[in-house]
């Protein structure tokens, strides 16, 4: 089953307005108010083979879809169409984020980055050769962690003093014992196979406070996938992105210690609650000197991450710039010092 | 008779002559030592070509120093102390850059002895002093032990001319560097009677062997930062995580249940307060002194 969202008023294609928030139709302006629109997908279900094949409900076209795609255009008239099935039952998000940065926005934003990189080159800086710009909602899952730590340690303070002709080091020895409960709430995990893991993380962080219930109509007119990945096969990531984070408050437990000797460490983090949330991503194909680089887009706040090709003569010059610098002003110091400047 | 006598005459004449000639020769000897002239091979160590070697590059640094450079090479030094025959030898030939008794550092090596000496007199003294002249026969020692005369030799001149590229320091301060055996670091310097920087553990300013005066330190060094600073740039370009852990943890309900710190042990050791007075003068052998003629030098003596 596919959804399409038509404007009650002249019967075009409506799509989902990041300034307003609303759903909003293209042709006449209506905007139509998303929160009160009813939602009867998580009890829905279809059967596994209700439909494997999915026809534009404008003009009929074939919807070409890969096997995780939740939310697309129409190929052929560029209606944008929910594909309900794959959203319901244990499919169907939690919450969604709604994008709050629209396309041209996005367009902007891109090229002001653009131009403030400072190892780019001359010719990506214009940032006039993007190829597309898609929004998409990409699913993710929010855990609620608890941490239960309880951590041995033997510690030692330590203290010199004079006396006489001596210098005395006194060293004092402790046992210490911390029992530690630690909440993580909405750590998020990004949950398609796709997205690179590394620059997933560093869009974070996003605004939860935007955190809406899910309703289809936001997908309209963007692109959104289904998850890959349960919250059990990923609870492994989640633990490990916030062992840092648990090793750091537990030193900072143990402090005015000179030193700290682990003993005994014992960590279990238990996943409270998992939600499965959508969350909004420009993703930016951008043509350089025959190949493609992909940059995202954290659709909330704006913030950028992907590789940009690195001009290697821009890094020779602020590499001899930055070592010349630095030279001389270790010459001058050393001339200052009595040194000689040669 | 007369003949006789005439002969006799003339034979006294010709010995009385000598005689009056001899202290002559010997003051036009000194008259005309060649203060060009720098390497001294009594000894014999060095092949013809070597001497010219040293001769050419003691006059080529000598010149940007204005300093005459000297090597004495002497197999026994008639009884004399190494210290005293250099000494004589500067009263005696007045060697000089410019004029005599002038700007000369002198490097003497007795074979027989096998002692060896440094001495610096007039601009050498002030920036050769006792501490840079050990440091200099430190470095020279290793290769006079093997026998590498003329490599010590040219090592002698180039670290001479290097060193007189660096403003004096102060010669008390200076010796501190060269402390060998003070655990520099470990005594805090919390010394109550100790005069002000009189044992901070930092290197006096004007130590020629300070790294930061190193050409190739400070290349290093730049390189390194810029290295640094460029490659995190270049990382950095591509985005940075902007989250830590304060931004996903509940600060309401984490919390430090419950935490205990029992004293078990303690030890104490000690060590003794490295002294004050620094070690090298008894080390190092006699540093500089006064030339019976009357002019006082720098130096640095030991064996090798």
């Amino acid at each position: 089953m596919i959804l399409q969202y038509k404007c009650p008023s002249c019967g075009s294609d409506m799509s989902f307005n990041p300034e307003s928030g609303e759903l909003s139709c293209q042709s006449c302006g209506k905007h139509e108010n998303i929160e009160n629109y009813p939602e009867e997908l998580r009890t829905a279900s279809f059967s596994e083979d209700e439909a494997n094949e999915y026809h534009c409900e404008n003009c009929g076209a074939v919807l070409i879809t890969t096997a995780e795609t939740a939310a697309t255009s129409c190929g052929f008239c560029g209606a944008g169409v929910v594909i309900a099935d794959r959203l319901s039952g244990h499919l169907a998000p939690q919450k969604v984020i709604p994008f709050t940065i629209s396309k041209e926005e996005a367009i902007k934003a891109f090229q002001k980055w653009c131009r403030k990189g400072l190892l780019t080159p001359k010719g990506f800086m214009t940032a006039d050769r993007i190829k597309s710009i898609t929004g998409m909602y990409i699913p993710f899952w929010l855990f609620d962690l608890n941490s239960k730590v309880q951590v041995d340690a033997e510690c030692t303070k330590v203290r010199t003093y004079t006396q006489g002709d001596y210098i005395y080091t006194e060293t004092k020895y402790y046992d210490a014992f911390r029992d530690i409960n630690l909440e993580y709430i909405k750590v998020p995990v990004d949950a398609s196979e796709k997205m690179n893991d590394e620059l997933m993380d560093k869009l974070e962080p996003y605004p939860y406070d935007q955190l809406k219930d899910f309703k289809t109509p936001y997908l309209a007119g963007y692109i959104a996938e289904k998850y890959n990945y349960t919250d059990e096969e990923l609870l492994p990531r989640a633990k490990d992105k916030i062992s840092g984070y648990i090793e750091s408050y537990i030193s900072s437990t143990l402090t005015g210690y000179h030193s700290v000797n682990y003993k005994n460490k014992h960590i279990d983090t238990r996943n409270v609650n998992s939600d499965y949330v959508l969350l909004p991503v420009w993703m930016v194909s951008y043509d350089y000197n025959h190949s493609e680089y992909t940059f995202v887009m954290n659709g909330q706040t704006g913030k950028i991450v992907g590789k940009p090709p690195i001009s290697t003569g821009k890094v020779a010059t602020w590499f001899s710039g930055i070592a010349a610098g630095t030279f001389l002003a270790l010459k001058c110091v050393s001339y200052l010092m009595g040194g000689g400047f040669w | 008779m007369s003949g006789s006598r005439m002969k006799k005459q003339g034979f006294l004449f010709l010995f009385m002559t000598l005689l009056l000639l001899l202290p002559l020769g010997i003051r036009a000897k000194a008259e005309t030592f060649d203060r060009n002239h720098y390497i001294y091979d009594y000894a014999e160590v060095l092949t013809d070509q070597e001497v010219a070697e040293l001769q050419a590059l003691s006059s080529k640094l000598g010149e940007e120093r204005d300093t005459a450079f000297i090597i004495i090479t002497v197999n026994g030094t008639d009884g004399k102390e190494i210290k005293q025959y250099v000494e004589d030898f500067y009263d005696e030939h007045a060697p000089g850059y410019d004029q005599p008794h002038g700007n000369t550092a002198i490097l003497t090596i007795d074979l027989q002895g096998r002692d060896v000496y440094l001495a610096g007199f007039k601009k050498a003294e002030q920036y050769l002093d006792d501490g840079r002249m050990d440091s200099i026969r430190d470095n020279i020692t290793p290769d006079l032990s093997a026998g590498n005369y003329f490599q010590a030799f040219s090592a002698f001149l180039n670290t001479s001319h290097e060193y007189m590229g660096y403003e004096p320091g102060d010669g008390s301060e200076e010796s501190k560097g060269y402390d060998p055996g003070g655990g520099t670091g470990e005594y805090t310097g919390n010394d109550p009677g100790g005069g002000p920087g009189e044992y901070m553990g930092y290197e006096p300013s004007g130590d020629p062997e300070n790294i930061l005066f190193k050409w190739w330190f400070q290349f290093i060094a730049a390189i390194t930062v810029a290295g640094v600073i460029v490659a995190i740039m270049v990382f950095r370009s591509g985005g940075r995580v902007t989250v830590n852990a304060q931004t996903y943890i509940d600060s309401n309900q984490s919390k430090v249940i419950s935490q205990s710190d029992n004293f078990v042990r303690q030890t104490v050791t000690k060590q003794r307060k490295p002294s004050n007075n620094n070690t090298h003068t008894g080390g190092g052998g006699s540093g500089g002194g006064i030339t019976s003629g009357g002019h006082s030098h720098s130096g640095s003596s030991g064996k090798f």
